[in-house]
Parts: structure tokens; sequence; C-alpha cells
């Protein structure tokens, strides 16, 4: 089922994209309320244009959410060691996320390979929104 | 406003129980349909003999169970009208299962300023390790959270 097979893997090689969305308001107040977070710019419309932005916008953790799901396609449950992302432009309801990603090493540590990535979510027009990288650890027995 | 002698200030500690209600809740708002972290059945043939969390899973608990929520940006001298999450890491040795206590400690890993066209932004970051009963490390967090200082 993992996207990434541990004694194939090669630099360059691209993760299986993710794609999710187009997002909805629905969709930021169903993250909202799951994840407790209290900030209501990503819920009300008035509180974000008074805070100077055109309207609510996701969260950063529901786009980093799906790059989670996106790694744990590529390399299986449990096999995230590190992961990391910074939110470079926001991300607004209507929009379709795919997530992408790129090997870019490759190293044993005795009994898993270890895969560095790029990551990132990038919109329908491919600006990129998350931009960060990850670390997977994929068993190396078949 | 942030200082930099807040650098390597511990943050009130606390603790977080991993329940699988709450785990598939956070995992159905991503639209996630993984069984391993929404079907108590399936997780237990899994791997894992339990639900397991999905990786961004902790963001759900942290702030509420260090300290409190909001008082804590306050405390920390960021503006809450333009605050925004600039950037999140994490570091696992293994993923969270449903059924345990995780005790986490916080600390403030670095403060600083840049100034751009919007003004000047302050820059808080905050480092979490979470541990489980065993007193092992499970996971550890770097969130960087940034205001416009008005």
């Amino acid at each position: 089922m993992a996207g990434l097979d541990a004694t194939r893997v090669t630099v360059g090689q691209e993760l299986p994209p993710l794609e999710r969305g187009p997002i909805t308001k629905d969709d930021l107040k169903a993250y909202a309320a799951a994840s407790g977070d209290p900030n209501p710019i990503h819920i009300d419309e008035e509180f974000a244009k008074n805070a100077g932005y055109k309207g609510s916008f996701a969260h950063g953790m529901l786009s980093m959410g799906y790059l989670g799901e996106f790694l744990v396609h590529a390399g299986g449950v449990g096999s995230v060691r590190r992961f990391k992302t910074r939110f470079a432009k926001l991300t607004w309801p209507g929009e379709v996320i795919t997530c992408r990603g790129v090997v870019t090493g490759i190293r044993d540590d005795g009994t898993h390979r270890i895969v560095e990535c790029d990551i990132w979510t990038e919109n329908q027009e491919g600006e990129r929104k998350l931009i960060g990288n990850a670390v997977l650890a994929l068993p190396r027995g078949a | 406003m942030p200082s930099k002698d807040m650098i390597g200030r511990e943050l009130s500690s606390g603790s977080a129980v991993i329940t699988a209600e709450h785990v598939a809740a956070f995992a159905r708002a991503l639209g996630d349909d993984n069984p391993l972290y929404t079907d108590e059945a399936a997780a237990r043939r899994g791997p894992f003999g339990a639900i397991v969390a999905p990786p961004t899973y902790p963001i759900a608990f942290m702030v509420e169970a260090m300290s409190g929520g909001m008082e804590t940006f306050l405390e920390l001298g960021l503006d809450f009208m333009t605050l925004v999450h600039g950037e999140q890491e994490f570091e696992y040795a293994r993923p969270l299962r449903a059924g345990e206590t995780l005790t986490l400690t916080g600390r403030i890993g670095d403060v600083y300023e840049k100034s751009g066209s919007s003004g000047v932004l302050d820059f808080v970051v905050l480092e979490t390790e979470a541990r489980d009963a065993d007193g092992k490390t499970v996971f550890f967090s770097r969130n960087t959270l940034i205001s416009r200082r008005t």
C-alpha cells in the first residue's frame, strides 16, 4: 500500500501526489472544532476583514494535515520521523490543494532506509502554499 | 512585545489523554479515512494494536494542555489580532496511541524580530516535548508564532 519501495527508492523520485478540496467553509468549521483552534480568523468573515484580510482563510495546520496524510500514503503509518513546514502563503476557501514531494536524499540506519524529501502544497494554479521537508523511515525487510 | 529575555523560559507543563474518539474526530475533519485512526477493530489487528493518531494530531491538544490557550499568547506579548502560525516542525519517535497519557513540557526556544514592508514582525518559537508513562520521548514540536507589532 505504501507509495515508496525501500529497495527501489531513488533521489529525484516524486512521491504520489494527494489532492484535496475545493476547500469549503464547512471544512474550516469542522477543522476548527476538531482541533480546538480558538482563532476566529478562520471561521468569522467579519473578524478576518477587520484584521485586514479579504476574508477567512484556511488553518495552516489543515493543509499540514493533508501533507501528513500524503506522507503516510508514501511511507506507511509510523514512518514519519521528522516533518516541517513553513506557512508561506495563505490557503483560501474554493482552492484545490495538491500535496507534492520529491526525494532529496537516501541513507541507511541499519534497519531502515531513511528517505529525505522536499514537500509542499500547491493550488490549482501551481502556487506553493506550504513549503517544507520530511524524513521517512522505511523498513528494509521486504 | 516579546523580548529576548524570554528565551529558555519554561512554560507551564501539562498532560494530555489520547482518546480514540478525539483522534477519529480529528482524522475525519482532515478527510483522512485511514482505518488505523478511526476503526477500533481494524486498529487492534494492525501493527500498533490500538488506534493511532495522524502526524499533526498533537496540535489539537498542545496549546490547551500546556497552559490554557489564549492566556499563553498574552503572556508571550503576542498580539492575538495579528497572530499567525509561521512554521511548524515535528519529530516523532513513534505514533501516538489511543489510551495513553502524555506529559508535556514547554519552553521558549527563540525570540526574534524581522522588519518588513508591513512593519515589525515578532517571532516566538515554542518548543514542546511529550513523554509517555515510561518517560520516553514520543514527539517534539517546534511551533513558530508571528505577530505584527502595532
